[in-house]
């Protein structure tokens, strides 16, 4: 987290009629932060960021901004930019009129629009593309004038709802790249959401993970990844084997003999070992599927009638369907999880 | 933030965007108020002031009376036997020009729509011409074919609903999803069986709206009937007599209430089948593409040819009948009968296009702001506004215009100054047609992703800085047909405004009516023709108008 909190979201409870988006959700974004908000679809993550938008209300809960009740501001009084998932560009005006929108609601001098205007146009390298309208542009090029527009009246919180989530993959990879720079520059207090782990890994300081309206876990990739607090989490980022302690042939110092609690292993921390050279920690097994997927080959083992996951750098060759193959669970690869799988 | 009660709140005491919002309510609700439900509620309280005081008086008065049943009976056989006839003439229609490749389609859709230009009795004018007492059929042939009454009415109304049942219809054929069609083939059903299975099942609710629409149409109009009715009296023609023709305005209340009755329900039925049509199409259909077949196109056309044949026939009836010194006796060309010696000369012609202009006006702000209020409401007041926007879909014009004579001829009322204006012509035909312009309105409003009212929101625009900079130049073409929709309707119309008419405010449609009732036919033929001109003239301008401000493709007919 940054240095002071910025925004503080407090027991924000949203019911859609019967259906909860958001339930007893609390979180603090420091300012210069940039958080993503990441889950499956239905997780109340874009509810939450229309929460601290303004475009919900919602039913119980507080909202503030450096100590400033928010609750009751209409999203028009709040400053904040938003970029949408796409399509949000006015039609009927040009680059230039569609920049310059928010500047005249905010009743910025006349002389001061222009250059502001064309200030931020260089910002995302639309420079000269004013004079354009949005369907003359390119999906890409339409969510760059999309983050001008959130960005031209300089507001104090950026809000993105998957803003990058319509366009091909590689712009999209571009496009990440160049708002992560662009935050990092502008220091910017940024929100947001999306479904790729992987845009939310690259992206964000600090990850917000959320599934049925709570939040699982907030943290770094890194921790999110090494720390999963339970199966929701190692599920979501990346991919984790869900194993009996029993099956991994090893033992967690402190535990009971007779508990046998489910544990959580990366396929990539499984490691190879020579059929020859098993012994008592050996786990052996056979090849059921073996899937080549560029830097890496993914194979499915069936150890004593369960499933591992294993993933080995580079093209494997040498491992063939229906082959036998001793492999070895390491100690420090063995997370522990909160809850038991359902 | 439970510690900072004292934190400050940006709450502003007076959000002028409420403000804004709640004016442009009042701004629809209160004229909606003034001028649908106080019409209404007038001619309802009128239907039970008897001589003895309040009651039910008039009602059982009139449900006793042996006219009663044969005026009910009358409206229900003709209202029943022309939406049977329409809505199978116009599906054949519509499922011609939607699902065969016969050529001419252009020509034929537009010619179909010809009625919805037409001053509402000209069909009843032209059967005239041809088939009347002094129709050029019967003294060519010397046949005797007596075309007043039920068959009159009946034939004329077929003509003057079509377009309408053909729109729905031809709407409902356009979309078909080719995958249902293509599995069906490779099941191996045959055409009458896919066309029982698969085409019927998926138009049904398009039948059933254009049934309804239809109905309600029919039982509702005046026109017509007054001038090939004859003895033949319906509920809307009783109205007029009863008012007109005997100062009975509380018997004409009540004939009202029996109209509206019937009308309101179809309109209900209508709107209530419309709720429960989902859209069976989904963005994964695949359009349906007709293929060429000889001997379905060659029917199709030939049946296309015939309809589209009759309905210019009839038209062209009337506008050669002007041209002539007397039809059908002296069929020489003559310029006498646009002399338009009698009656104000070509006066209620201006008169009518100045009062259209204004209903246009003011029907655009009304009904375009409505819609924006409804979008912006989306809770139970949105669907009291949207309820009280479409009810005068309910209400026929000889209705409406009687409560108007009840409400606003009254001196005890403020707004007694506008009877006998210009204005309340205008004012008139705008809450009659209210709902179809509202509902034009509506449907390019909705197709507006709400982003843009987010983004706008979220970028510090208010209210009215987002409707005025972006849904209004978004919808600038609707808003646009919104308002030829109601120039062409207030030209055309005849029922509601027929009570409100005074000497110095008579429009063209009512003078055709009196010219007609004077045994002027030829000249009512003639103001007929320039009341098409008219229409065809601002349509041919707006078509201009879009074409030059580089909007295409723009509906200009709902």
């Amino acid at each position: 987290m940054g240095p002071n909190v910025f925004l503080s979201l407090r027991n924000i409870t949203k019911r859609f009629g019967a259906v909860p988006a958001l339930n007893d959700v609390s979180l603090d974004i420091g300012e210069g932060e940039f958080v993503c908000f990441l889950g499956p679809s239905g997780c109340g993550k874009t509810t939450l960021l229309r929460v601290i938008a303004g475009l919900e209300t919602p039913d119980a809960g507080e909202v503030s901004q450096g100590g400033s009740n928010l609750i009751g501001v209409p999203a028009r009084l709040r400053n904040f930019g938003i970029v949408f998932q796409s399509y949000s560009l006015f039609p009927n005006m040009t680059v230039e009129r569609n920049i310059g929108y928010g500047l005249a609601c905010r009743k910025w001098p006349k002389d001061a629009i222009s250059p502001r205007i064309s200030e931020v146009l260089t910002l995302v390298h639309l420079g000269d593309q004013a004079e354009k309208y949005p369907h003359q542009l390119s999906g890409g090029q339409q969510q760059r004038v999309a983050l001008a527009r959130a960005l031209a009246p300089k507001p104090t919180v950026l809000l993105l709802d998957e803003p990058l989530s319509a366009l091909d993959a590689k712009v999209r990879e571009e496009l990440r790249a160049e708002i992560k720079d662009l935050q990092t520059a502008l220091r910017i207090t940024t929100v947001m959401v999306t479904h790729d782990q992987h845009e939310a890994m690259e992206m964000a300081d600090r990850i917000v993970v959320m599934n049925a309206g709570v939040i699982e876990q907030v943290g770094g990739a890194v921790d999110l990844y090494d720390q999963p607090v339970n199966r929701f989490v190692a599920e979501f980022i990346g991919r984790m084997n869900l194993v009996r302690l029993s099956a991994t042939k090893l033992s967690i110092a402190g535990e009971r003999s007779d508990d046998d609690p489910y544990v959580g292993i990366r396929p990539e921390h499984i490691e190879l070992i020579d059929v020859t050279a098993a012994d008592a920690d050996t786990l052996v097994g056979r090849i059921e599927k073996c899937v080549f997927l560029g830097s890496f080959t993914r194979i499915t083992l069936t150890v004593d009638g369960k499933r591992l996951l294993l993933e080995l750098r580079g093209r494997r060759t040498d491992l063939a369907t229906g082959a036998a193959l001793a492999v070895r669970i390491p100690a420090a690869a063995i997370h522990r999880l909160q809850d038991a799988p359902g | 933030m439970s510690s900072t009660a004292a934190a400050t709140r940006l709450v502003p005491k007076f959000d002028t965007d409420r403000i804004a919002v709640l004016a442009l309510v009042v701004v629809v609700v209160v004229p909606l108020l003034v001028f649908v439900v106080a019409p209404l509620v007038g001619i309802f309280k009128m239907s039970f002031v008897t001589a003895d005081g309040i009651g039910f008086g008039n009602y059982v008065r009139y449900v006793n009376s042996p006219k009663f049943a044969k005026v009910v009976g009358n409206s229900l056989a003709v209202a029943t036997t022309t939406t049977a006839i329409t809505v199978l003439l116009a599906y054949a229609f519509a499922y011609a020009m939607r699902r065969t490749a016969m050529p001419g389609k252009r020509v034929f859709g537009s010619m179909a729509l010809l009625p919805l230009f037409a001053p509402s009795l000209v069909q009843a004018l032209g059967i005239v011409f041809l088939f009347g007492r002094n129709g050029v059929i019967n003294r060519t042939f010397n046949l005797g074919i007596d075309i007043y009454g039920f068959w009159g009415i009946v034939i004329s109304d077929v003509f003057y609903s079509f377009p309408h049942a053909y729109l729905i219809l031809s709407a409902a054929l356009a979309v078909a999803d080719a995958r249902l069609y293509e599995s069906a083939q490779v099941l191996g059903a045959t055409g009458a069986r896919i066309f029982r299975d698969i085409t019927l099942p998926s138009t049904k609710y398009g039948i059933l709206s254009a049934t309804f629409v239809v109905f309600t149409i029919v039982i509702t109009d005046f026109g017509n009937p007054m001038v090939i009715g004859g003895d033949y009296s319906v509920l809307a023609t009783e109205i007029y007599n009863q008012v007109s023709g005997q100062g009975n305005f509380q018997m004409g209340a009540v004939i009202g209430v029996m109209l509206l009755v019937p009308a309101a329900l179809a309109v209900i039925a209508e709107k209530w089948i419309m709720r429960r049509h989902h859209a069976t199409i989904t963005e994964r259909s695949q359009p349906l593409m007709v293929v060429r077949e000889r001997w379905r196109d060659r029917t199709g056309l030939a049946f296309t040819a015939v309809i589209c044949g009759l309905i210019a026939a009839i038209v062209l009836v009337v506008v050669v009948a002007s041209f002539v010194t007397l039809w059908p006796y002296n069929m020489h060309v003559s310029l006498r009968h646009y002399r338009f010696e009698v009656q104000n000369g070509l006066k209620p012609l201006w008169t009518s296009i100045w009062v259209s202009l204004m209903a246009a006006g003011i029907g655009v702000v009304v009904s375009v702001g409505a819609a924006c209020v409804t979008r912006r409401l989306r809770n139970l007041a949105g669907q009291c506004l949207y309820f009280l926007s479409i009810l005068p879909a309910a209400v026929p014009g000889m209705v409406l215009g009687l409560g108007y004579i009840l409400v606003f001829n009254d001196p005890s009322n403020p707004l007694e100054a506008l009877y006998g204006t210009l204005l309340i012509l205008a004012l008139c035909n705008v809450y009659h047609y209210h709902a179809q312009g509202y509902l034009i309105a509506m449907t390019s409003i909705n197709q507006i992703s709400r982003v843009f009212d987010e983004a706008s929101t979220s970028l510090g625009g208010g209210f009215i800085k987002t409707l005025w900079e972006v849904t209004l130049p978004i919808i600038a073409s609707s808003i646009i047909s919104v308002g030829v929709f109601f120039f062409v309707r207030s030209m055309v119309t005849l029922s509601a405004v027929i009570f409100l008419v005074t000497p110095v405010t008579q429009v063209a449609a009512v003078s055709v009516l009196l010219l007609d009732d004077a045994g002027n036919a030829n000249q009512a033929a003639a103001f007929s023709v320039c009341i098409m001109v008219v229409v065809a003239l601002a349509l041919l301008l707006f078509r201009l108008v879009l074409r030059m401000s580089g909007r295409r493709n723009v509906l200009l007919i709902h």
